[in-house]
This record gives C-alpha cells, sequence and structure tokens, in this order.
C-alpha cells in the first residue's frame, strides 16, 4: 500500500488528535502570530470612537452560549470602549437561550473595571420575544417594549432610563450576533429611524455581511475571533481573542497542510490511474 | 474562588469533555451530555417564555387595565386547536393574522431596507473613484453581479455570448463558496479554541484551589 493510499483511508480520529495538539500547545508554549487591522474593523472602531462621550448607546448580545468565543471577545470590547468614553450603554438580547444572562455576566464584569454603576451607567434589558416586533416598537417607546430591565426593575425607577424614550435618544447601536438578527437591526432601525449600526458577527456569518459596510448600512464590521482580536489590539487591551488567535493561525497552517496533501493524494495516487484508465 | 464556582466549573468540564468524547466514538458519557442539555433547553426556553411573554406581555398588562390584550390570547389559544383533528380549522384564523402582519411587515424591511439598498450600492461609477486599486475592485463587483445574475437566469439556453458570461458567474459563485468555506473553518476552530480555552484556563486552572 502506497503512502498515498494509507492517506486516504487514514482513520479521521488521527486528523481530531493533530488538531487537538494544534490547539493545545500554542496555549502552553504561548506562542504568537501577527494580526493585521482590517479596514471594515477599523471603520467601526473610528465610527465608535467619533461617538459623542456621554451618549446612550445599545450593546446588543444576539447571540447563543455556543458561539461565545467568537462574540464575547467583541461585546466585552464594545462595552470596554463604551464605558472607557463614558457612555451610557444599554443592553438587551433577542436570542432566549443564554443572551440574558450574558449580557448580564460581560457588562457587570467590565463595569467593575471603570467602577460604573448599574442603572446610572448602564442597563440591562434582557429578552423579550419577537424580534420584528421588539425592534419596530422600540422605534415608538422602549419603555411600552420592556416595562422592566432584566431583574423586574421598572424602567421609570432606573436613572438611566429617564432620557431615553426611543431611538432618537440612541446615538449608535454595537450589534454582536451569530444569527440573522442582524439583518433586521439593518432594515428595521438603520433603515426606519437612521440609528448608526456597527456589527460583530461569526466568521460564518460575516461573508455576508461586508456587503452591508460597502452599502453603508453597517459603519463597520467584526468577522469572527480574528475581528473581535483587531478590536482589541486597537483598543490596546489584548484579552481571550488575542490569545486565541495564535492558536487559529497554527490550525489553519495544519488545515491548508491537509488540503494539500488530500490533493496530492488525490492526483498521485491509484485514483489518477483509474480516471485515466477511463 | 468559592464552592458553587468551582462545582460550575467542574459540572462544565465534564460536559465539555463528554461531548468530545464522540470524536472517539458514541459513548453513554456523549449521550448523558446530549440528553441534558437537550432538556435543559427546552425547560429553560418553557421558562423563559412562560415569564417574558405570557406573564409579563400578556397576564400583567390584561390585570393593568388593558384588558382588549384577550384578544391576541384568545388567538394564541387558538392555535392550541390544532393538535385536534377536527378543529385544526379553527387555527386558521391566528395564521392568517400571523402571516399577514409577517407578510406586510417583511415587504417593508425587506425592500425599503434591505434589497433597495443593496441594489443601489452595486451603481457606483466607474470613473472618479478612489485610486485605482477602488476603480478595479469596482469593475470586479460590476462585472461579478452582472455575470452570476446571468448565471441564474435560465429563460435561455445558456449559450455563446449568454453562456460565456456565466461561466463566469460560476467562477464569481465558487470563490464566493470558498470565502464562505475559509470562513466557516475559522469559525469551527473558534468555537474549539473556546472550549479549550476554557479546559486550560478555568479547569486546570482551579486544580490548585482544591483542598
Amino acid at each position: 500500500m502506497s503512502i498515498w493510499t494509507k492517506l486516504e483511508t487514514l482513520d479521521r480520529r488521527w486528523v481530531y488528535l493533530m488538531v487537538s495538539i494544534a490547539v493545545i500547545v500554542p496555549f502552553i508554549i504561548e506562542a504568537k502570530f501577527p494580526i493585521s487591522i482590517t479596514p471594515e474593523a477599523r471603520k467601526l472602531f473610528e465610527a465608535v470612537e467619533a461617538v459623542p462621550d456621554s451618549s446612550n448607546v445599545f450593546v446588543v448580545f444576539d447571540y447563543y452560549a455556543s458561539t461565545t468565543a467568537e462574540c464575547e471577545p467583541m461585546s466585552r470590547a464594545a462595552v470596554r470602549h463604551f464605558f472607557r468614553k463614558d457612555c451610557k450603554v444599554i443592553t438587551l438580547t433577542n436570542i432566549p437561550l443564554g443572551g440574558p444572562s450574558m449580557s448580564e455576566r460581560v457588562t457587570r464584569e467590565v463595569a467593575l473595571e471603570y467602577d460604573k454603576e448599574y442603572g446610572v451607567d448602564f442597563v440591562n434589558l434582557g429578552f423579550k420575544y419577537g424580534y420584528v416586533a421588539v425592534l419596530s416598537g422600540m422605534g415608538t417607546s422602549i419603555e411600552s417594549i420592556f416595562p422592566t430591565d432584566n431583574s423586574g426593575t421598572p424602567l421609570s425607577e432606573l436613572p438611566l432610563m429617564d432620557s431615553v424614550y426611543n431611538y432618537d435618544d440612541i446615538e449608535f447601536i454595537f450589534e454582536v450576533a451569530d444569527n440573522a438578527t442582524a439583518e433586521f437591526w439593518v432594515s428595521i432601525v438603520n433603515a426606519q429611524y437612521g440609528v448608526p449600526i456597527g456589527c460583530g458577527t461569526t466568521a460564518v456569518s460575516a461573508p455576508k455581511y461586508y456587503s452591508f459596510v460597502q452599502s453603508g448600512q453597517f459603519v463597520g464590521l467584526l468577522g469572527g475571533m480574528k475581528g473581535a482580536a483587531e478590536y482589541e489590539l486597537m483598543m490596546d487591551q489584548p484579552d481571550l481573542a488575542v490569545r486565541g488567535m495564535a492558536v487559529q493561525s497554527l490550525v489553519h497552517l495544519l488545515i491548508i497542510g491537509f488540503v494539500v496533501l488530500g490533493n496530492l493524494g488525490y492526483f498521485l495516487g491509484p485514483r489518477k490511474k483509474k480516471r485515466s484508465a477511463f | 474562588m468559592s464552592g458553587v464556582e468551582l462545582f460550575q466549573i467542574w459540572l462544565v468540564a465534564f460536559a465539555t469533555l463528554a461531548l468530545f468524547s464522540f470524536m472517539y466514538k458514541d459513548n453513554p458519557f456523549y449521550r448523558v451530555a446530549e440528553h441534558v442539555f437537550t432538556g435543559l433547553s427546552a425547560g429553560y426556553y418553557i421558562g423563559l417564555t412562560w415569564d417574558t411573554i405570557i406573564v409579563t406581555q400578556l397576564w400583567n398588562p390584561m390585570m393593568s387595565g388593558r384588558w382588549w390584550l384577550f384578544i391576541p390570547g384568545i388567538l394564541s389559544l387558538l392555535m392550541f386547536t390544532r393538535l385536534s383533528p377536527r378543529f385544526s380549522w379553527v387555527s386558521r384564523t391566528s395564521l392568517a393574522f400571523v402571516m399577514g402582519v409577517t407578510a406586510g411587515g417583511a415587504l417593508v424591511f425587506q425592500l425599503h431596507g434591505l434589497v433597495l439598498p443593496q441594489i443601489q450600492s452595486t451603481m457606483m461609477p466607474l470613473w472618479g473613484s478612489e485610486g485605482v486599486g477602488t476603480l478595479l475592485l469596482t469593475i470586479i463587483m460590476v462585472i461579478g453581479v452582472i455575470s452570476t445574475l446571468i448565471y441564474f437566469y435560465y429563460s435561455k439556453e445558456h449559450k455563446g455570448v449568454l453562456g460565456m458570461t456565466a461561466r463566469v458567474g460560476i467562477w464569481f459563485i465558487m470563490i464566493s463558496f470558498g470565502a464562505h468555506f475559509g470562513y466557516t473553518v475559522m469559525g469551527r476552530v473558534s468555537l474549539l479554541i473556546g472550549r479549550v480555552q476554557f479546559l486550560i484556563e478555568d479547569w486546570i486552572g482551579s486544580f490548585g484551589q482544591i483542598g
């Protein structure tokens, strides 16, 4: 049996083992790979920088727990950026499973770093079912859609919400999504109410959303863990995503190696002879 | 680190390793983790729906004077008639309402918010662009949009100029698939990295807290 035949019949568990090693080793030896900043990520960072200090902003946690590795570094960096500018951060989610608790945890952890107070500097509106009705309804009145915050406190008892009635009072929306809700923020909130939106999304969704940056419907875009790492670097606060990117680069090299080997096996192995005979 | 936090970390680590064990082969640990996740998700979703919709958006407002909300309440209840073959036709009233609202809303949102702005953004001036690079990208985009649209034009056989243009369209579609696949690989690897990061930093990091 030639080496190419052996490769073609290789048990997939060997591939899993090699990928696992490639993921674990860089964490142990703390490997570093360069990270370049894409124009889309820079645009988003600059748009957030341009938001007037102390403005009211939305940070939307539209992602499930399954994509935390990609999305949480983005939302964490976004909340940090807004708190650094003394902005008033209002968080909400259209995702029932995990969304409300993740927004609560991330915002409260970052708030501790910047000494921010709940109800005054940030509010978590939590989850409400039916995103089309929710996004449309907040254009009229946020309180009519979210009468209480995530903990059941009436919005009228939260000082921050005194100055926030509807989208007219929101300067910027930072949407972090792993699903199609980002499109509804564009088609309902940006198109109907003109609120600028920046988007952080999973790598799987990113190619679809580049066209929204080109059309100006998103002011910028973060794609996957790479996008999150870029934002962390622009913030000068490297964190989870930057650490993860070294691993990412190594695994990509391994996968490229697998693709090259697979193709060599296909063209140099016995299958080529069969094809030529045919 | 409190005992509860330590327990949480070990529980999450067990669930992660149990699910990863499927990569070797199917086993009872994997099945336990899978079933617990399915049950928990369903229970959590029911609880959340009950609290955020039935109680907060329907029952509480009705009790505080917005009595007219009983109309959507009844429409929702009518949906349960689908469980009975004899009375399932009654649910069509609710479905008709949902379809009407969804179609009406979607038409405005999709057309005004997505289709028209996307069409508009492909209508770019070739001349007067910022630099040669941008001009090249604009030309590539125009060729890509036209050839891909022609590939999906089925009213005439793809022969001659039409066939050649459609073939160019296939190249653009294939390149787009490649980009999507590359990003998908990156996304899936990121999820693995997230889990391994947790296992190394949080779980193995918690070993020192025991005892």
